[in-house]
């Protein structure tokens, strides 16, 4: 088989791929707008222990995450309209996108619950009792206290969520929407020239991950400030902490035959 | 078009026949993956010089681009690679000898590498220092200290991660159909599509899926029990 591999076809496709970005990022932000929202809702009833509630939001978490992304959005796709013709309501003509977006938003709000919960229950439980002993209310305590930490305790969770979410727009294309890997599959078979546009895909996606990953970075700095130890006399107490040694350190310091005296951080 | 409950359970019992190369496909990849994982990790804690790199390089280029671009790349690059070689070789072999599942096996094996080897080097370095000082002070060699003290241990701690990781590559296997492979998604699209019920044969696909990783979690706080059984706190 002669097949000429050009680099000249990558660079060639990365502004063609480009165009329906897009629609990509279009998806990321609804799915992710959706799932932070309904994230919240399903978990607020495990957190305040509602009876009922608790074990639907319980369920809802579990089935989302025990089933695959891509048999979610077959069902939804081909359930949805069958389930809302019963009480009479057609969407059959609704532009497949909806379905996408209402689908991995779905199942994006069943892994940010989770985060959410994991998130409020990481905030120590002194944080609310002192918040109520200087006279504030349930809700004050909170907006105010709890709020405030349990968000920058989620955002690196929250970062690896948005950017598993952009992975798994790829997956869109199986319903025909045209989106970057959609894309990618008709400018491959047009030009027989497969690989040089999936590498220019590939290339796409690492960008914007790494993209993401960065400016997420930069809002949990932000975000956990109140964190940071910052060096010199006036957090001595904190500093002085013992550093966690680790594997790595330690066998770089004390590999046989390294004759420098390991260092110790007491 | 009307809702078949009943066509459920036919659609289920139609899907038992795609789950062995369901759990196939996660298995393979899970364990390629794993011995993968193993190797960059090491090489990246120990920096070994160029192996530290590579795969540094490898794990953010997965890592950082979705499962079925490199489903694809396999798809389309290995053949070419393959005949390549054989042509300039001349071993009589080509690309369409490979079967169509060994592109999958092989695709999300690199995939389960990579994030694979973030879940050992994490449990890795949460072993501590000292545990590999003691190794060595009773005179083990560093290769015995890894294997009998801190890898143990680091499997222990990372246990959770790891099971996490099972599941993904089991709900990651679904990618399969699109190499023409029959899995469980691929059979839930036949199964639907011969009898025109979509709703109800992905329904059951979406049911063995849910109880699959169900099962892999019971089995995983089985596992975590039993490991822990060293550490129930207290003095003695």
């Amino acid at each position: 088989m002669e097949y000429g591999f050009d680099i000249n076809y990558v660079i060639d496709f990365i502004p063609k791929l480009l165009s329906t970005l897009n629609i990509t990022l279009l998806i990321v932000a609804g799915a992710i707008g959706l799932g932070l929202l309904v994230g919240f809702v399903v978990a607020l009833p495990r957190l305040y222990n509602v009876p009922v509630l608790r074990n639907v939001s319980m369920v809802y978490v579990s089935f989302f995450r025990g089933t695959p992304i891509l048999i979610q959005l077959f069902l939804f796709y081909y359930g949805l309209p069958e389930i809302l013709k019963l009480i009479y309501i057609d969407i059959s003509k609704l532009p497949v996108l909806y379905f996408v977006i209402l689908t991995f938003g779905l199942n994006v709000g069943a892994y940010v619950s989770e985060t959410i919960r994991a998130a409020v229950l990481a905030v120590n439980r002194g944080q609310v009792e002192a918040a109520y002993s200087i006279g504030m209310t349930g809700y004050q305590a909170f907006t105010r206290i709890v709020l405030p930490q349990a968000v920058g305790i989620a955002v690196p969770v929250f970062a690896n969520l948005v950017i598993a979410m952009l992975k798994d727009t790829s997956l869109a294309f199986t319903l025909g929407v045209m989106e970057m890997t959609g894309k990618a599959q008709t400018l491959g078979s047009l030009s027989q020239h497969f690989i040089e546009t999936y590498i220019a895909l590939a290339l796409i996606y690492l960008v914007i991950s790494i993209t993401l990953e960065r400016l997420m970075l930069v809002a949990e700095r932000r975000l956990s400030r109140h964190l940071r130890r910052d060096s010199g006399e006036k957090n001595r107490f904190f500093a002085r902490r013992r550093k966690r040694v680790t594997l790595g350190r330690l066998t770089r310091e004390l590999k046989p035959g390294n004759k420098e005296v390991p260092r110790y951080e007491a | 078009m009307k809702l078949d409950p009943s066509f459920i359970w036919t659609a289920f019992v139609q899907l038992w026949s795609a789950v062995p190369t369901t759990l196939l496909i996660t298995l393979v990849s899970v364990l390629v993956g794993f011995v993968i994982g193993t190797i960059t990790a090491l090489s990246r804690i120990y920096r070994i010089p160029v192996l530290s790199q590579l795969s540094g390089a490898y794990v953010t280029f997965i890592r950082g681009t979705p499962m079925l671009t490199h489903l694809l790349l396999i798809y389309f690059g290995l053949p070419m690679i393959v005949d390549g070689l054989s042509a300039q070789l001349d071993l009589g072999w080509n690309s369409a000898k490979i079967p169509m599942i060994g592109f999958a096996y092989i695709s999300f094996s690199i995939t389960a590498g990579a994030y694979l080897s973030e879940v050992i080097r994490s449990g890795l370095l949460a072993v501590e220092r000292g545990q590999m000082e003691a190794a060595w002070s009773i005179g083990m060699t560093t290769p015995q200290a890894l294997r009998r003290i801190v890898f143990p241990q680091a499997l222990a701690a990372s246990l959770p991660n790891l099971s996490n990781s099972v599941i993904g590559m089991l709900h990651a296997s679904t990618l399969a159909f699109t190499v023409s492979v029959v899995d469980l998604n691929a059979k839930a699209q036949i199964v639907a599509s011969t009898n025109w019920k979509f709703f109800e044969a992905y329904i059951a696909a979406a049911l063995i899926f849910w109880g699959l990783t169900i099962f892999i979690e019971r089995i995983t706080g089985f596992i975590e029990r039993r490991i822990n059984v060293y550490s129930k706190g207290g003095v003695a």
